[in-house]
């Protein structure tokens, strides 16, 4: 523990500047650079709008921020987790000449990818504006709705990341787990809106964290109520637990790595 | 001699490869016998200390485990048996281009490559033009990595290496980098760090001129083992008499 703290202190620098450098590197690769960091969200909130709405002819309140929150906070969880499966040997010239803590290399993609659902929520606060909706002290738990995500993220990531090193194809099978999520969290439809029977609907809202935050937050930023603060407690004492894995397994194995790829 | 402080212990130092191959879902699906984990030890058992200030060279042929101790020495492997114990000194593998991101500009890779390898952001800057300096190379500095050629490339990540100093730095062939002028430059950057009483430095090398010219004792690996280690005038001619 007091290690974990340790490093993390001493590796925080260079983290964050790899995150940055790698942001940097990624706008000056596209010709329209940082604006698909806007429009890749805003146009992936056209087709599912497009399909909720068109297709299956039904919408939430608010709908253009309904998906939107959804789909950011969605994005933030499943590209870390994705790009932590092949973090190792991706990052393998760095891995095989310095040491540091492999987790670091999960701290790189959660800034990365956190700095990106930052703007999409900017954006979101601009699609509030345009609709005028109401918020109250209920958008105080965003904050712990986040940390809890942030800590989910971290622990699920930094755990896929120690498997991702030994298991040659896991990336094709956290792909479809990932997708099953996608389409059980209710990114572009509202699970306890959608008669779906108890306790089935229970379990796909509260029993997935990634849907219960994506709920919560909503919740929270549009519809004026508060979360549930007891599955909170549960999600978040369960991301710091994750974590807590996955660094000890982490510090664990961490040296044999580089001679596996 | 007996008051000598050490910078590096090494302790009956053993190092396995253990499972090479990776497992994949799909073959363990298909076929549930489980493959024979074979083990492979690169190195077997050895033992020595590092005098501070020394400059010792490891030599060997290939595939004689000199470069798994050289990791090992940096903490990038574990040992599987033993100990190394560096008293506490800071250690770096002078190796190339650690965490180069192509796209961006030089003096954005000297940063970056700087703190990966353990530096403060500070630290990196303030060194920052004595990098550029010695790099040679001019206004390229500022333009993307992926523009250099080959030889720009190698220049920028010794520079960056050479004078970002640890008090241990480990070595693995890198003193044949660029033309022979900047060949001729690096070599004698390496002779001044080597000079530095408080630095200990660990060469491995193929090449008996550049030990012989460096080094002041020489550690032999054969096959994972220390077949001699002694002062570069008795281990060199013994080694060249092997190696003929």
């Amino acid at each position: 523990m007091k290690r974990f703290i340790n490093d993390s202190k001493k590796y925080w620098e260079s983290a964050k500047f790899s995150a940055k450098s790698s942001l940097k590197s990624e706008v000056a690769s596209s010709h329209l650079s940082w604006l698909w960091w806007i429009l890749d969200p805003l146009l992936f909130m056209l087709v599912y709008s497009f399909i909720a709405l068109i297709v299956f002819g039904r919408g939430e309140k608010y709908f253009a921020a309904f998906v939107f929150i959804g789909l950011s906070s969605w994005n933030f969880f499943s590209k870390t987790v994705r790009q932590s499966v092949r973090l190792v040997s991706q990052n393998s010239a760095i891995v095989s000449k310095v040491y540091l803590p492999k987790y670091v290399l999960v701290y790189t993609q959660i800034m990365i990818n956190g700095f990106k659902m930052l703007i999409s929520f900017v954006l979101v606060i601009g699609i509030m504006i345009i609709y005028r909706v109401p918020v109250d002290y209920n958008l105080l738990f965003v904050i712990p709705l986040f940390l809890t995500l942030g800590l989910l993220t971290f622990g699920i990531s930094s755990i896929m990341l120690h498997f991702g090193v030994w298991v040659d194809d896991l990336f094709n099978v956290v792909n479809v787990l990932l997708k099953l999520v996608f389409y059980l969290s209710g990114i572009f439809y509202n699970i306890a809106n959608r008669n779906i029977p108890e306790p089935y609907a229970g379990i796909l809202l509260k029993g997935n964290p990634i849907a219960f935050v994506m709920n919560e937050l909503r919740n929270c930023m549009i519809y004026s109520t508060t979360p549930d603060l007891v599955w909170l407690a549960v999600w978040f004492v369960a991301g710091i637990i994750l974590s807590v894995i996955g660094v000890k397994i982490i510090y664990k194995y961490e040296n044999s790595y580089v001679k596996v790829i | 001699m007996e008051s000598k402080e050490y910078a590096i212990e090494v302790e009956n130092l053993k190092i396995r490869y253990r499972c090479l191959k990776k497992v994949s879902i799909r073959k363990s699906l298909f076929s549930p016998k489980k493959s024979k984990v074979e083990t492979f030890e690169a190195v077997k058992g050895i033992s020595f200390k590092v005098p501070k200030g020394e400059i010792l060279g490891i030599i060997g042929k290939n595939g004689s485990g000199k470069s798994t101790l050289l990791r090992a020495l940096a903490g990038i492997f574990s040992a599987d048996e033993g100990t190394i114990d560096l008293h506490g000194h800071s250690v770096s593998l002078l190796s190339i281009g650690v965490g180069f991101q192509k796209k961006l500009s030089g003096r954005e890779n000297i940063l970056l490559s700087g703190i990966l390898l353990g530096f403060t952001e500070t630290q990196v800057r303030e060194k920052m033009d004595e990098i550029i300096a010695f790099s040679e190379l001019g206004d390229f500095i500022d333009l993307p990595v992926k523009t250099y050629s080959s030889g720009m490339y190698s220049k920028l990540a010794f520079s960056i290496t050479a004078i970002l100093e640890t008090e241990i730095m480990l070595v693995d062939e890198v003193l044949s980098v660029g033309d022979a002028k900047f060949k001729k430059k690096s070599f004698k950057k390496m002779r001044q760090l080597i000079s530095n009483k408080e630095r200990t430095v660990v060469i491995v090398s193929h090449n008996s001129d550049t030990i012989n010219r460096l080094c002041n004792s020489v550690l032999w690996i054969h096959d994972g083992l220390v077949k001699m280690q002694g002062t570069t005038q008795e281990v060199m001619p013994k080694y060249e008499e092997f190696m003929a």
